[in-house]
């Protein structure tokens, strides 16, 4: 049996995806291109309807700020490292605890909680609990070790946030990679283990490679939350001494609202969409050039 | 009954209803964009019923309040008066945000009493390029928080003494002497919080000697600025030249990097703000903090602060060769260029900036800061005002370009540049290069 595919060109589907494109051009095209005025402009909360055209100035003054390219190194750095982090705990989860949770599935539930609060929360959480005088983690060092660690200090920080990040996404691909685990055909596990295979070999050699779509996919999933991160960071130490933990997210919402330079912002934020367009761009043609080289 | 019976009955309600919409703005004409939750709006609303129920308000000039979310209050006021709103004839303004909301705004004229109701330093908070927008309503300001059972066992200590003065010499480069706090300079409490810390006198009854709020925050700016002030620091000149690259920025800035490298605050300070630094001064193990006055009811409070609320004091910041000081930011209300009903309005704020108006809001739970002869009529019922009014009227200030457009956008690079030299990653001269540059751009 063959399936037709639709004719794009067809009056019925035009009629149809009339309301998609409607929608699309209004909620997405219309902020787009107020978007792009506003980066080439000089405008504040008083001009927002008469923007001055003033050219490249405002991607001159983000290219030629220290701060821009500092939070775009926290970004990089924050998004790389949480997401191999909880890619790595993840798929040790996953595997580990796959006979587990097959037999008790309710634990799975259990290992999902932190999904389930929102990143603001988590934060305003961390800020009690790593508090020295309210928090319990810094009263127990104190009590036993007689000293407590500045969790949020200025050379800890950035690793506190990666931990914070970590603890709450990790059930995330935990749930992704656990999938993936469980619909590998028990039959190629049989099979391998029938040619001598241990399960060292068998978890290099099958079972990894066949969930590499999936740890790929979770990899680009977090990278891109992480990279993007605001919530948290935010809450618990805001863009940090120095602007040391503010994040690309952080710069361009401080550069809005807080310090007003409204062209600059948009400005910061079309270069962040270019760059990460190109970014996907790239390992869209990555992944359909390994697709073209199997068929 | 007929379809046509049930349509003139159905005509006949919606004219009822339209009716009644229509006379409903006739009831309360000048509309007030309020500060929801907490004191001020109660304060406000014992206002407005006071004014209404005067016999010689007309019927189109009582007052009716509106109130929407905090969240966000500022950015959505805002953006209201960015695109010339009627929605409310007078609103909530800032003296921090007065230089955002002037484009919109008309400038006010106060009742005669004004003056000797809340004095001039009060009045400035409200203040524009010289022009009145607004009628200070609640003012915030500092105090010094210190633990009175500590300070007097020191006093009373010799061999505390001459561990002071050790310590004070170490640090400080001078001998000093243990003092009440009332007569503290800058140096006094730096030598007191290096002598109530552990990490520096190892016989310390509490693990820090003061807590600062060292958060990469504009409100944290506010909290220090008085130290340099007190060496005479200002944001500009007469001229208009930005002066923060100064001695006394410098000497400001080097005193609390003194304390945070000596480990006189947690090392975490750098990501304390105000419910930080309460939590810490209320477990007990802070000998003193400088903090806004908005805390002073908790911190005295045995309920929530069990440990600390018999023996905390407060005193006016301490002093430097310049004098002694303490930031003052107000609310207010101002009157929008675009009030539909600006005689109402205007007649309105009048009244708020009486003395009767200025004591019923006192009576009511706000917070106004009141000239000393004012304040004496509700000392009993709210002693904490007594403190707020006499201080805000001998040592407030404003700095001078805080109030501008860009005023809140001053503060953020201050607090970006000078955490980024508490926290080591700069050294002072940038930070000062930097902020000075900055601001030149921010207030050209």
């Amino acid at each position: 049996m063959t399936i037709a595919r639709p004719q794009t060109n067809a009056p019925e589907f035009r009629l149809l995806a009339t309301p998609l494109v409607l929608f699309l051009l209004v909620f997405l095209g219309f902020p787009a291109l107020v978007n792009l005025i506003y980066s080439v402009s000089e405008v504040t909360f008083e001009t927002l309807r008469q923007p001055r055209f003033t050219g490249l100035a405002n991607f001159l003054s983000v290219w030629s700020d220290a701060a821009f390219w500092q939070a775009s190194w926290f970004s990089l750095r924050f998004g790389l490292l949480t997401a191999v982090l909880e890619c790595l705990l993840g798929l040790f989860l996953a595997i580990f605890l796959s006979p587990l949770i097959e037999r008790r599935s309710w634990l799975m539930a259990i290992l999902m909680l932190p999904l389930m609060v929102a990143p603001a929360l988590v934060g305003l959480m961390y800020r009690l609990v790593l508090h020295e005088f309210v928090g319990p983690v810094p009263y127990y060092l104190w009590t036993y070790f007689g000293a407590s660690i500045s969790f949020l200090g200025p050379g800890s920080a950035f690793w506190t946030l990666v931990v914070v990040e970590t603890l709450q996404w990790t059930p995330f691909t935990l749930l992704l990679f656990y999938m993936a685990y469980q619909a590998i055909p028990s039959e190629i596990a049989e099979a391998s283990a029938m040619d001598g295979a241990r399960s060292l070999q068998r978890l290099w050699f099958i079972e990894l490679p066949m969930m590499g779509p999936t740890i790929a996919a979770a990899l680009l999933i977090r990278f891109i939350d992480g990279f993007r991160v605001f919530d948290n960071v935010y809450v618990l130490t805001g863009s940090g001494p120095g602007g040391s933990t503010a994040s690309l997210s952080i710069y361009i919402y401080e550069a809005f609202f807080k310090q007003g330079a409204i062209g600059k912002a948009v400005a910061a934020s079309v270069v962040l969409f270019v760059a990460s367009f190109a970014v996907l761009y790239g390992l869209n043609a990555l992944a359909s050039r390994r697709k073209g080289a199997k068929r | 009954m007929t379809f046509a019976t049930t349509k003139r009955r159905a005509l006949l309600a919606a004219a009822s209803i339209a009716g009644l919409l229509a006379a409903t703005p006739a009831l309360a004409e000048v509309t007030v964009l309020g500060w929801p939750g907490g004191p001020e709006e109660t304060a406000l609303r014992a206002a407005a019923d006071a004014y209404n129920a005067k016999s010689d308000v007309a019927e189109n000039d009582k007052v009716e309040l509106l109130f929407f979310n905090r969240d966000g209050f500022w950015d959505k006021l805002q953006a209201d008066l960015a695109a010339g709103s009627k929605a409310f004839d007078l609103n909530l303004l800032a003296t921090y945000s007065i230089g955002r909301y002037a484009p919109f705004m008309e400038p006010v004229e106060l009742s005669g009493e004004a003056k000797s109701v809340y004095g001039d330093s009060v009045l400035s908070t409200m203040q524009y390029e010289g022009k009145q927008y607004g009628v200070p309503t609640d003012l915030s300001l500092h105090f010094m928080y210190f633990r009175k059972d500590l300070i007097e066992a020191l006093l009373k200590d010799d061999a505390g003494k001459a561990k002071y003065a050790e310590i004070s010499e170490k640090h400080l480069g001078k001998k000093l002497e243990p003092k009440t706090p009332d007569e503290w300079t800058w140096d006094d409490y730096a030598a007191t919080a290096l002598y109530f810390t552990q990490a520096v006198n190892p016989d310390s009854p509490t693990r820090y000697g003061t807590v600062l709020q060292l958060k990469n925050l504009l409100f944290n700016i506010m909290v220090w600025q008085s130290v340099p002030r007190a060496y005479g620091a200002n944001w500009m000149d007469d001229s208009g030249k930005i002066t923060v690259n100064s001695d006394a920025y410098r000497k400001g800035l080097e005193i609390y990097k003194l304390l945070y490298d000596n480990g006189a605050t947690p090392k975490d300070s750098l990501s304390y703000e105000f419910a930080e630094a309460n939590a810490a001064f209320a477990s007990g193990q802070v000998a003193a903090m400088l903090q806004w006055n908005a805390a002073a009811s908790d911190l005295t409070s045995k309920e929530k602060s069990p440990a600390v609320a018999d023996v905390t004091e407060t005193v006016a910041p301490p002093a430097g060769p310049e004098g002694r000081f303490t930031h003052i930011h107000g609310l207010g209300f101002g009157l929008n260029k675009n009030a539909e009903n600006k005689d109402g309005a205007a007649k309105f704020l009048k009244w708020l900036s009486s003395k009767e108006a200025a004591l019923t809001y006192a009576k009511n739970n706000g917070a106004p800061a009141l000239t000393p002869e004012v304040v004496a009529e509700v000392a009993e019922s709210r002693p904490d005002l007594v403190k707020l009014g006499e201080f805000a009227g001998k040592y407030g200030y404003v700095m001078s370009g805080a109030t501008s457009a860009k005023a809140l956008s001053v503060y953020e690079l201050q607090a970006k540049e000078f955490t980024g030299y508490w926290s080591g990653q700069q050294s002072i001269d940038d930070a000062l290069a930097n902020t000075e540059k900055g601001m030149a751009d921010l207030l050209k």
